[in-house]
């Protein structure tokens, strides 16, 4: 016979405020089974847990039903309270009250009693419910991290450092990613290769990190601490091996006219090419795309000239398999290519460039080594227009949220080019100035009173050109919505950051939740920020949502710590909520009848084909038998399996059957 | 038909099998006959009146357990073969499957590939009959096939003689004889008589042979395999004829269509 | 209380997505209607067909099935084998004359809650206006159901008796 108690929580005001707690106590109390009812104000604290414990010791409990809040937030603390008070912690489930009732509905009678039925369905359930033992899973403990950016860098030296191998994989030819092509980092104004490049090189002498550039993931299997990742090691057409990073192949190679995706289209390079002169690894690779050899199979002057034969035309591309335990997400954004502004001109006018064009102008090792000459003829600028918010917080444009970043660069955009042109005049058109972060307001004061930037509080609404000017039509909405009309030299648009592309087919590859604008989700927006729903997956930087350096740099060591975390145990212990085939009688005697449909119904090849042997030895029939370590509980075959042999733990057919009852109330 | 019974003396005479399955004639039809001799290999018979899917025998172990087993087998029991095989039921080295065409010869497969490639080629043997009253059923209003069915099923006692007639419904513990839940109510109750024949159905998703046995066997003339020839027919129209790995349920396209989720 | 009929609704969904889903719709504190229950699941691939037919024999008179949204689910690919188990099912309902309006399938994600509540609210407004689902309830009365046919039977009976003097 079960003994259950029943937990009412009143969550402060938050459930109390709808539901009558103190009725459904009673209710729940008048329930066949029901041990102990009670309600309090906040279970789920100190005083609350030990009203469970108690009753747990003292009634000699057989199953406890907290009715609180979702068991998505509190599920884990309530069942370890039960542990603690020696209650098996899968004898006890949770209601929600919170999400599913009092917040979602008016005060009425019919709140609390949907809160009554809410608990008697967990209380049948319970009743059926059967202890259960953690599985133990072992971890191999090397990480997998995705992108290179600085996000990937500083959590695969974070790992490695801690004493563990790191597979970095990379999909440009150099590790860096768009931190590498800024000129100066607010709000200290330092050199971003000169805090980078000391990083990418470590990364590349690091005994713990393997390296694989110009790759991708090419698929994934397993689970956490049992990860099987394939790696794609994209054709280079150099071996890396004979390679001495020379130069003399990109100084020869023809095809110079194609616009370098390092410098943002400003510069060009060639077709055997490395991004930029401090790329790690420093050896190039070819574009195939754009090599005369690849495409009209006349050319190989890099084989010629190659002094140690490095150059290896037509491999094809080579695939890796590495067995890891986690997985670092760190594939970072891309900034909204304004062609999405017919309105500005982007691509129309030469001189409407975006924030990170400006960023390559203003680099030293940039097009213009620094100087900032605008794109069509080269001139110096002498007034120039910055316009924050370019798509971001747009809801017309499907970009309802703030990109973070823009408010902080623009300033430093319209900082440098005061430093840098004497005399020149910078106007920002603005929403707001979101200057949140240690040092920035000031950042953002000192360009305007010190540097002088002019800030408009007002949005560009058309750009069109007139005499070898821009003409940029706004409006000052702290004067009235007063007209305003500049005749700029060149326009910086700060186009909104956005998931970086394949960043949707990576997510479904790798089963990580994404939001609508394809950023990947994390598992909780403020206890579990670096989690993603996949345990064992981890994410950081830019590929949550527009980051700047220092938050990227600071979710790459949270990752890194949980990783490091995960791989200080040998073994994982697991949530037994698993399937199983059943075995009946002596336990060699089972109802599967082995049709083995369930094998290619389950996503995880976690069933396995077992004989069942007579005492002879002889084989009787051959039966399902699931693996513990691999299933992860979906009960896609418990849904199939036709004469119900197969179940899982934790929502096992008599449980769902008997609380689908209880929510209609019949016994 | 001397064909099939000369043939079936040479399997016995060379040693190949230990029970033959077929027909033999019966007082009005011919019924399930199964040959354990030469000399029994003279009372087979196959015509157009055999009924039921001979394929059903393969299962039962308590009949071919261990044994060399031949057997004659219409269109459907082919299908059924075949079916039975994806589902590790029967071993390819205990059988030798003599397939019975319309026109009376008999085709004789070397291993399970022939049956496939055969099955592949071959024309499913029409049902017009059974076409035109699901054609009939289709157009009723909702409420009428409601009170079609729900009259029909109310008959039902619950015999079971639609699952003994099936060659997919093998299990050693039916469904219906599960009661921790009681998933099925084990008593006549239109309702329950339903659920059974949902849950017999849905079980039939993409393995069934259409061969109407289940409702031939019924004792009380319900039609009941207008349900698996409709569910059938709804197996080719969502996810194709071709009988891929698995059965339908165990396996999905991502880009297989629906349109009623919103 | 009023006297207007309280559909009884019972959500059969997923952990991952729309159980997540339903949570955000609180956390936004959306509002919907009370009349719905939640039963929660591993994956839209747990839920049993069997289940939605006893909620209707035992008093529902509306369902929503509800997961992750194709290529979402948590575990790859629950919700493809759920899908294609519904679409048998609805047919093979549909085909019994089983009132298939009463069902609802959604994708709700954990991002949606406001589409959550608007579901619940849509179900219940049509279960409204279709009423208590009683026929499919009726039919498990044995009993009943008998009597009819037996008092049918007598009725021919006399009409035989009546004919053949």
């Amino acid at each position: 016979m079960s003994k259950i108690g029943v937990f009412v929580c009143h969550c402060g005001e938050n459930i109390s405020a709808t539901v009558d707690c103190k009725k459904v106590a009673e209710e729940a109390a008048k329930l066949t089974g029901v041990e102990v009812s009670l309600d309090y104000k906040y279970m789920c604290s100190d005083p609350g847990q030990t009203i469970i414990k108690e009753a747990i010791k003292e009634k000699g409990l057989t199953g406890v039903v907290v009715a609180a809040c979702s068991p998505r937030m509190h599920e884990p603390t309530f069942r370890k309270a039960c542990a603690e008070a020696g209650l098996n912690p899968f004898m006890c489930e949770m209601t929600n009250l919170r999400e599913h009732c009092s917040w979602v509905h008016e005060k009425n009678d019919q709140t609390t009693e949907k809160a009554i039925d809410l608990v008697r369905m967990l209380v049948e359930k319970t009743k059926l419910n059967k202890p259960l033992n953690e599985i133990k899973v072992p971890v191999s403990k090397k990480a997998l991290v995705i992108g290179g950016g600085i996000a990937g860098i500083q959590a695969s030296l974070d790992i490695a450092n801690a004493g563990h191998q790191v597979i970095l994989v990379e999909k440009e030819a150099s590790i860096g990613g768009h931190m590498s092509q800024l000129s100066e980092t607010f709000p200290t104004l330092d050199c971003s290769q000169c805090i980078l490049t000391p990083r990418m090189v470590e990364v590349a002498q690091h005994p713990n990190i393997t390296l694989y550039n110009y790759a991708e993931l090419e698929s994934l299997d397993g689970f956490i601490g049992n990860f099987k990742a394939t790696i794609r090691l994209k054709a280079k057409s150099v071996d890396p091996k004979a390679c001495t990073g020379c130069g003399a192949c990109y100084n020869k190679c023809p095809k110079k006219k194609i616009p370098s995706e390092f410098n943002e289209g400003l510069g060009m390079r060639t077709a055997i090419y490395t991004p930029f002169p401090q790329a790690v690894p420093n050896k190039p690779v070819i574009d195939k795309e754009n090599c005369n050899y690849y495409k009209n199979g006349k050319c190989k002057i890099c084989e010629k000239v190659c002094p140690t034969g490095a150059i290896e035309f037509d491999k094809p591309d080579e695939f890796v398999t590495e067995n890891v335990g986690a997985i670092v997400l760190a594939t970072g954004f891309n900034v909204l290519k304004p062609d999405f502004f017919p309105e500005y001109g982007y691509g129309q006018f030469k001189d409407v460039i975006t924030g990170l064009q400006f960023e390559r102008l203003a680099s030293a090792s940039g097009p213009t080594l620094g100087e900032i000459r605008r794109p069509s003829d080269g001139k110096v600028p002498q007034k120039v227009v910055f316009i924050a918010c370019a798509g971001s917080r747009d809801p017309a444009k499907g970009i309802p949220y703030c990109s973070k970043i823009c408010c902080m660069y623009t300033a430093k955009h319209a900082m440098l080019y005061q430093h840098k042109v004497h005399g020149g005049e910078s106007t920002v058109f603005y929403m707001d100035i979101r200057a949140g972060g240690k040092n920035y307001e000031e950042f953002v004061r000192r360009a305007i009173e010190e540097d002088g930037a002019n800030y408009v509080r007002g949005r560009v609404a058309r750009i069109y050109e007139k005499d070898g000017k821009l003409i940029v039509k706004g409006v000052d909405t702290l004067l009235g919505a007063k007209p305003v009309e500049i005749e700029a030299d060149m326009v910086v648009l700060a186009s909104a950051g956005v998931a970086n592309c394949g960043a949707e087919e990576l997510a479904q590859k790798m089963h990580v939740s994404y939001d609508p604008y394809k950023f990947f989700a994390e598992a909780h927006p403020k206890l579990k920020p670096v989690e993603t729903n996949t345990a064992g997956i981890y994410l950081c930087g830019a590929c949550q949502a527009p980051k700047d350096i220092p938050d990227t740099v600071a979710t790459a060591s949270g990752a890194a710590a949980k990783v490091i975390g995960l791989f200080s145990k040998d073994e994982l212990t697991r949530e037994p909520l698993v399937a199983v085939v059943n075995r009946i009688a002596s336990h060699d005697v089972s109802t599967c009848v082995g049709c083995f449909m369930c094998q290619t119904a389950c996503p995880y090849q976690a069933i396995e084909r077992e004989e069942v042997k007579n005492r002879a030895g002889e084989v009787i029939k051959t039966v399902a038998r699931v693996n513990p370590g691999l299933c992860q509980g979906c009960g896609t075959c418990v849904s199939f399996c036709r004469s119900k042999s197969i179940d899982i733990q934790g929502f096992s057919n008599e449980q769902m059957y008997a609380e689908v009852l209880a929510v209609l109330n019949t016994p | 038909m001397a064909e099939l019974n000369s043939k079936v003396k040479e399997l016995f005479e060379k040693d190949l099998i230990d029970i033959f399955i077929g027909y033999e004639e019966g007082t009005r039809n011919p019924r399930p006959y199964f040959a354990y001799s030469a000399q029994d290999a003279d009372n087979l018979v196959f015509n157009d009146k055999c009924q039921g899917n001979l394929a059903v025998y393969l299962t039962r172990k308590d009949l071919v357990g261990g044994k060399r087993v031949g057997i004659s087998a219409s269109y459907f029991a082919l299908k059924s073969i075949s079916q039975l095989f994806d589902e590790n039921q029967l071993k390819e080295d205990l059988l030798i499957v003599l397939g019975m065409k319309e026109d009376g010869s008999i085709l004789e497969f070397k291993g399970l590939d022939e049956i496939r490639t055969y099955l592949s080629e071959a024309k499913a043997p029409s049902k017009q009959k059974d076409d035109e009253l699901l054609k009939e059923l289709s157009e009723m209003s909702q409420a009428e096939r409601w009170q079609f069915w729900s009259d029909e099923l109310s008959k039902c006692f619950k015999c079971y003689a639609c699952r003994a007639a099936c060659p997919m419904c093998y299990c050693t513990k039916c469904i219906i004889e599960v009661n921790r839940p009681q998933w099925i109510q084990p008593w006549i109750s239109t309702q329950g008589n339903m659920e059974w024949q949902i849950n017999r159905v849905m079980h039939m998703a993409g393995r069934c042979s259409d061969c109407g046995s289940c409702g031939a066997a019924c004792p009380i003339g319900i039609p009941i395999h207008l349900l698996t020839h409709m569910m059938t027919k709804t197996v080719a129209a969502n996810f194709g004829e071709s009988n891929e790995q698995g059965n339908v349920l165990s396996t999905f396209k991502p880009d297989d269509k629906e349109n009623f989720i919103l | 209380m009023n006297n207007e009929f309280e559909p009884k609704v019972v959500a059969f969904v997923c952990n991952w997505c729309t159980y997540a889903g339903a949570d955000l719709t609180g956390t936004s504190r959306i509002k919907y209607a009370s009349n719905v229950k939640i039963v929660r699941f591993p994956c839209t691939g747990r839920i049993d067909f069997m289940l939605l037919l006893k909620a209707f024999a035992n008093g529902a008179d509306g369902i929503i099935v509800s997961g992750c949204h194709p290529n979402d689910c948590h575990y790859t690919s629950g919700n493809f084998h759920a899908r294609r188990r519904w679409i048998l099912f609805r047919s093979l309902l549909d085909f019994m004359g089983i009132d298939i309006n009463r069902i609802q399938f959604s994708w709700v994600s954990a991002a949606e809650g406001a589409k959550w509540a608007d579901i619940v609210n849509k179900t219940v407004t049509n279960i409204r206006e279709l009423g208590p689902y009683m026929e499919y309830r009726r039919a498990a009365n044995f009993l009943e159901a008998n009597e009819e046919e037996l008092t049918k039977e007598l009725a021919r009976n006399k009409e035989e008796e009546v004919k053949h003097g």
